[in-house]
């Protein structure tokens, strides 16, 4: 009970700052919309059909991602306040999960705004035909991010090479959720007789599980000093 | 201790080279030419072995991850080091010969839809992930601690890798290139293949055991200077 108590004050804390900082969100934020404007006039003349849509929404995710979740230990680097979490008397793990799930808080409110700002400029509704089956995705895809993601960038943080080194560790290791994300939301617009969409979220599951346990089991050598 | 380990060093030596020229002599000479795909058949000798080793590499930096950061132990850390580093190489000898053999068994270098060959290519970059990790870290004991979180999520990320690849084409219509159909080997080239496997294996073995020795070595002489206090 302590443990989850711990992980909520975490969470809000981080919220807090947030909200009075906004700088993970609008940064994230801003990414998603320029790289929408960016890839909207790169392939300028080609028809972008649903698949390809698809595909590019969940990529900008990834990189919009990859911001927030290089920025979250930083600021806790920075201040010191890492040094202070840590000598609190509770299990490491804690600190762990309510980063990841704070990560996971943002990356899926980007997403919620984005979508429809998608479905607006690619004017293709079929994107908010089955919303809630859709934020089951989101979530689910967002989670094996931010978890994998919060692990590695505690990593990353107290390298010399520090946010740089971030895409280059996540972005091999997050390949087979990127492409049952893909699949999965491909399946909800296009209703594609050829994809199994229990198989992907099945999968995206046991995927989530086994990186959360990971992260769980090591994140304390991560930290530790 | 020392000098058993230099004689068992030799020993492997020349089991590596005496093996890597029967193999040679096994594929390039013994073993026939096969009928359908031609002469290009034979990078297979070369290819698998190389994929089984760098596989059997990343094997060990995750079973030796694990143990460090049981243990604590430095040795540990510097064997999963040696093994990422050696199995990088074999690795990208499988990544280099794949597409030669596309080349002319497909019409194209690379070949998206071939599962193994995308699981290879990410199996790469994790690993070169690892090391570029292990480079960006001054401190040595905090590298190993890095090292190891990292080197257990590259490998439990494998089999996921490798099904979510071979998931990806299944249910999409692919003219699907037979590879190396394995009931389809005649005795003379089973013969050739096993003598190649055992050769690389062996080769893995000897070039892991001089990389620890180098990297034990290494460690030494940092301590001593340490003491010595420079």
């Amino acid at each position: 009970m302590k443990f989850f108590k711990s992980i909520i004050i975490l969470i809000k804390k981080d919220v807090k700052t947030e909200l009075r900082t906004k700088e993970i969100f609008t940064s994230m934020f801003l990414f998603v919309f320029l790289t929408l404007i960016i890839f909207n006039f790169a392939f300028i003349g080609k028809e972008i059909n649903q698949n390809l849509m698809v595909g590019i929404a969940w990529a900008i995710f990834l990189f919009a991602s990859v911001l927030g979740l290089s920025r979250s230990f930083i600021h806790e680097k920075d201040t010191g306040c890492l040094e202070g979490l840590m000598i609190t008397p509770t299990d490491r793990s804690v600190i762990y999960f309510g980063k990841a799930i704070g990560n996971l808080f943002f990356i899926l409110i980007v997403e919620a705004i984005s979508i429809p700002m998608f479905s607006l400029f690619f004017s293709e509704e079929s994107f908010l035909r089955s919303p809630l089956q859709l934020f089951g995705v989101l979530f689910l895809g967002s989670l094996g991010i931010s978890s994998v993601g919060t692990l590695l960038s505690a990593i990353t943080i107290n390298t010399k090479a520090r946010e740089l080194l971030l895409p280059i560790l996540l972005f091999p290791v997050i390949i087979p959720v990127l492409i049952s994300v893909v699949k999965l939301t491909i399946y909800l617009v296009t209703a594609d007789p050829f994809i199994n969409p229990n198989f992907w979220m099945n999968f995206l599951i046991v995927y989530d599980i086994i990186f959360l346990l990971i992260a769980f089991l090591t994140f304390e050598y991560v930290i530790e000093e | 201790m020392e000098k058993w380990n230099k004689k068992i060093d030799y020993f492997l030596f020349l089991l590596a080279f005496i093996s890597l020229l029967v193999a040679l002599y096994l594929t390039f000479i013994y073993s026939r030419i096969e009928k359908e795909m031609g002469i290009i058949q034979k990078i297979f000798y070369f290819h698998v072995p190389g994929a089984w080793v760098a596989f059997l590499a990343f094997f060990i930096v995750f079973i030796a991850s694990i143990l460090f950061l049981k243990n604590k132990d430095i040795k540990m850390d510097i064997i999963s080091h040696a093994s990422a580093e050696v199995g990088i190489y074999f690795c990208t000898i499988t990544l280099i010969t794949g597409p030669i053999w596309g080349r002319i068994a497909w019409g194209k270098w690379w070949d998206w839809l071939e599962p193994r060959l995308d699981t290879y290519l990410v199996l790469w970059a994790l690993y070169i992930g690892y090391l570029v990790l292990r480079n960006a870290v001054e401190d040595d004991f905090r590298r190993a601690r890095f090292a190891a979180v990292y080197g257990i999520v590259a490998f439990a990320d494998v089999p996921l890798v490798i099904i979510s690849i071979l998931f990806l084409r299944k249910f999409m219509p692919h003219p699907g290139p037979i590879i190396f159909s394995r009931g389809g080997l005649t005795p003379d080239m089973k013969l050739a293949f096993f003598v190649s496997l055992f050769a690389f294996t062996v080769l893995f073995i000897l070039l892991l055991r001089r990389r620890i020795f180098l990297l034990r070595i290494e460690e030494e002489i940092k301590n001593l200077k340490n003491k010595l206090g420079r």
